[in-house]
């Protein structure tokens, strides 16, 4: 026996969570976009597309206060800050989300244990919805993943029955806590599930972590970059992208340390004090990217830092797309090969 | 002959004459439309343009490594062309640096220089303004209560992550240290919190206004969404009627906010 | 003397605005000067910083008041063809004829946002101003929900 829902009747899955003291946050539809969300009572579930924005800002937010301290008189006070980690559900990420924060959790919890991050993680119970379709941009089965991969979930959503319904297979004690709190929003039942989505491999990553241990020199990287206008709408996108900056804002009376999403793509990343650009051009930036996910990543956690979302190539106004490049590295590789 | 055809058949022309060591333009991928840069006259077959082609490729002539191979051609609708005359205007670009393959309305022009670009501009796009849709939803806006619009921007620029790539993407954005950029002090929040996102765009859409050529490319290189061309639009169109200016029209313009007249209004000056 | 300043005080137990002033050097500045040196009682919300020139008003500064907390902003300098250095103010005030609609538009109108030309002679017209505006952004209430360039996160 299963438990089992109405492919329509997510919302009142939502609707029982949030009962039982959950924060809900699922896709919704938001204007043109699916965009992943607090869940509003009332608001449709929309599994229709990937969401727009990746899980990541729910670990990881785009700025988050780290620190506060008070001035008073000629006192300097700081004042602890408790990670806001609400008890939450994250209802329907993709498999490429989840398997995301596999790579987050190494990252934060390499030598330094992010308290920030892992309050969140411990709180948050993700339920991954496998994929039915993919597009273009899709490449989840080029870097060791899959349109049904349950790395990094609690619990997982399996369209069935011709997608009139979902199965839900929890997979750990959190998964499991979270079918019982769902209570009779899940009913025991038989589904057929559906097929998931095919992904076609686009490139050997394995390749690609090859050559870039080799290649640090290579003109490639001035050519795959040329399109590239410097900005950070890919790594902002990213699941697995982490980087942050940190700024303290403050006035005669108080002050915060502020955690802020920070971007690879920018000049101003690298640039130091005194003028010095060790990263001079966009190709040097590009080079990095690839690097650090293909490369320097694998060197240090023995995992790709990129798990083939394909947000990074629909979101950029270049449409440049990290496995276009990725391709093109593979083919280089090829070449030279036969050299 | 298809007006694809032309161009590309005009590319290859420049390249193979020597009017050009660089060719940029749209190329297919997938159904996204991204820039191509060819080298040799054979890479012309890979030219595309239609209505998905929103980025504005003036934007590469601030690429060193794009300077380094000028002259430079560039397939540019209206909006682009325009881009290119203010980049002149602006003395950012210079007459022998580019050469424009000049497309709009449907037709192709051919292979114009800057000072072709501006007379094609005066003769056939004087006209060109925020189109009737953006107007009517800059009207609706301006018909609500402040706190109605404070309210719809808050919520609004609450989607911005601090990407920049409105900023990446907009041919008018060519300082080499941006304002956010600048933290001695740090004038413009860099925390995607409300003030710094109120502040960054607000202050991006000033530092352009005199100047934006109504392309679209940052609201359409904003991966969240924001109706930028609100802001633009809206300026613009105030440019316009208290300014009489239209930028991207004359290369010898008058930068709007660079010069003043003794004329302008001041009513609302107590 | 206590009549006046009550008038100037307002309601005792009422809403107190607070007004940044962004003014010049050599007009408005000596035109405050001037109202005070001649005992012309104004309302004490206005928070004035003096700048050589309204030319050299970014807009930003005006943004920074909002974002600290300013109930409104006023910006004030010298009569066109009388700037101390010749062009200043006419390069402010196309400034300001844009910038004040893109302020409007997002959310910040004219009852937060004043613009003024106050000469050093001007000492009674600057005591006006200031107990005008005053009473004008006392009746449009505290700022402080409302708006959206308000930094929350530290106060």
């Amino acid at each position: 026996m299963m438990k089992v829902i109405d492919a329509n009747k997510l919302s009142d899955l939502a609707a029982a969570l949030a009962a039982k003291g959950y924060r809900v946050v699922a896709p919704v539809r938001d204007a043109d976009a699916v965009r992943l969300k607090e869940w509003r009572p009332g608001q449709a579930i929309d599994t229709s597309a990937i969401s727009i924005n990746s899980a990541k800002e729910f670990f990881f937010p785009r700025t988050e206060t780290i620190g506060r301290y008070a001035l008073e008189g000629s006192e300097f006070k700081p004042e602890e800050v408790e990670p806001q980690a609400p008890r939450t559900v994250l209802l329907g990420v993709r498999p490429c989300d989840a398997a995301g924060l596999a790579v987050l959790d190494a990252l934060f919890n390499w030598e330094y244990k992010d308290a920030f991050y892992n309050a969140r993680r411990a709180a948050t119970t993700v339920v991954a919805l496998v994929c039915r379709t993919a597009d273009e941009q899709c490449f989840c089965t080029s870097v060791g993943g899959a349109p049904d991969s349950v790395l990094g979930a609690d619990a997982v959503l399996r369209s069935a029955d011709g997608g009139a319904r979902f199965i839900l297979e929890p997979l750990s004690d959190k998964g499991k806590s979270l079918a019982a709190d769902a209570g009779a929003a899940l009913a025991e039942g038989k589904a057929a599930a559906d097929p998931p989505a095919e992904v076609p491999v686009r490139f050997d990553s394995k390749a690609v972590t090859a050559w870039c241990g080799e290649n640090f020199e290579s003109p490639l990287w001035r050519e795959v970059s040329l399109a590239c206008l410097g900005c950070g709408a890919c790594t902002h996108a990213c699941i697995t992208c982490h980087c942050f900056d940190i700024q303290d804002e403050g006035t005669r009376r108080e002050a915060v340390r502020l955690r802020n999403w920070d971007t690879c793509g920018l000049a101003l990343f690298t640039l130091h004090s005194a003028g010095h650009n060790p990263r001079p051009d966009q190709a040097a930036r590009w080079r990095q990217r690839v690097m650090h996910k293909f490369r320097y990543f694998v060197e240090r956690f023995g995992r790709l830092a990129c798990t083939g979302c394909g947000r990074c190539g629909r979101l950029c106004p270049a449409a440049l797309a990290l496995s276009d490049v990725c391709r093109e590295i593979e083919d280089a590789s090829k070449a030279a090969a036969k050299k | 002959m298809q007006m694809i055809d032309a161009i590309r058949a005009d590319a290859a022309k420049v390249l193979q004459e020597g009017r050009a060591k660089l060719v940029i333009g749209y190329r297919a991928r997938g159904g996204h439309r991204g820039p191509v840069f060819l080298s040799d006259p054979a890479g012309a077959a890979a030219l595309v343009y239609d209505d998905a082609c929103k980025q504005n490729l003036a934007v590469y002539l601030r690429k060193p490594e794009v300077r380094a191979r000028m002259p430079v051609a560039v397939v540019a609708p209206p909006a682009v062309m325009r881009s290119l005359v203010l980049l002149a205007a602006e003395a950012q670009l210079k007459g022998p640096e580019v050469v424009v393959l000049a497309v709009g309305d449907g037709v192709y022009h051919g292979v114009l220089d800057l000072a072709g670009v501006e007379a094609l501009l005066k003769e056939k796009y004087a006209g060109l303004a925020p189109s009737p849709d953006l107007l009517r939803r800059i009207e609706e806006l301006a018909a609500m209560t402040p706190e109605q619009r404070a309210a719809f921007w808050t919520a609004e620029f609450a989607k911005c992550t601090r990407c920049y790539a409105c900023r990446a993407a907009c041919p008018g954005c060519y300082c080499s240290r941006c304002i956010v950029e600048k933290n001695m002090p740090q004038w413009i929040s860099t925390a995607a919190a409300e003030h710094g996102n109120y502040a960054w765009n607000v202050i991006r859409a000033f530092h352009l206004a005199g100047r934006c050529t109504l392309c679209g490319a940052c609201e359409a290189a904003c991966p969240q969404g924001i109706p930028l061309m609100l802001l633009n639009g809206m300026l613009a169109e105030d440019v316009a009627r208290q300014f009489g200016a239209k930028p991207g029209y004359d290369r010898e313009a008058k930068p709007v906010i660079g010069s003043w007249n003794p004329d302008d209004d001041q009513g609302f000056i107590r | 003397m206590v009549e006046a300043q009550s008038k100037t005080a307002g309601s005792t137990a009422g809403f107190q605005p607070r007004i940044v002033a962004f003014v010049c050097n050599w007009c408005t500045y000596a035109g405050a000067d001037l109202a005070g040196t001649s005992r012309l009682p104004y309302a004490p919300n206005v928070r004035i910083v003096k700048l050589p020139c309204t030319g050299r008003i970014d807009p930003l500064f005006i943004l920074k008041a909002f974002e600290g907390g300013a109930d409104a902003v006023l910006v004030s300098g010298c009569h066109p063809g009388d700037c101390h250095y010749t062009s200043g103010n006419y390069h402010a005030r196309r400034r300001w004829a844009l910038f004040r609609r893109l302020l409007d538009f997002t959310g910040i109108d004219d009852r937060r946002l004043y613009f003024s030309w106050v000469s050093a002679a001007e000492g009674r017209k600057f005591a006006d101003l200031i107990n005008d505006v005053t009473e004008k952004v006392r009746a449009a209430g505290p700022f402080e929900r409302a708006n959206p360039a308000r930094r929350r996160l530290c106060r």
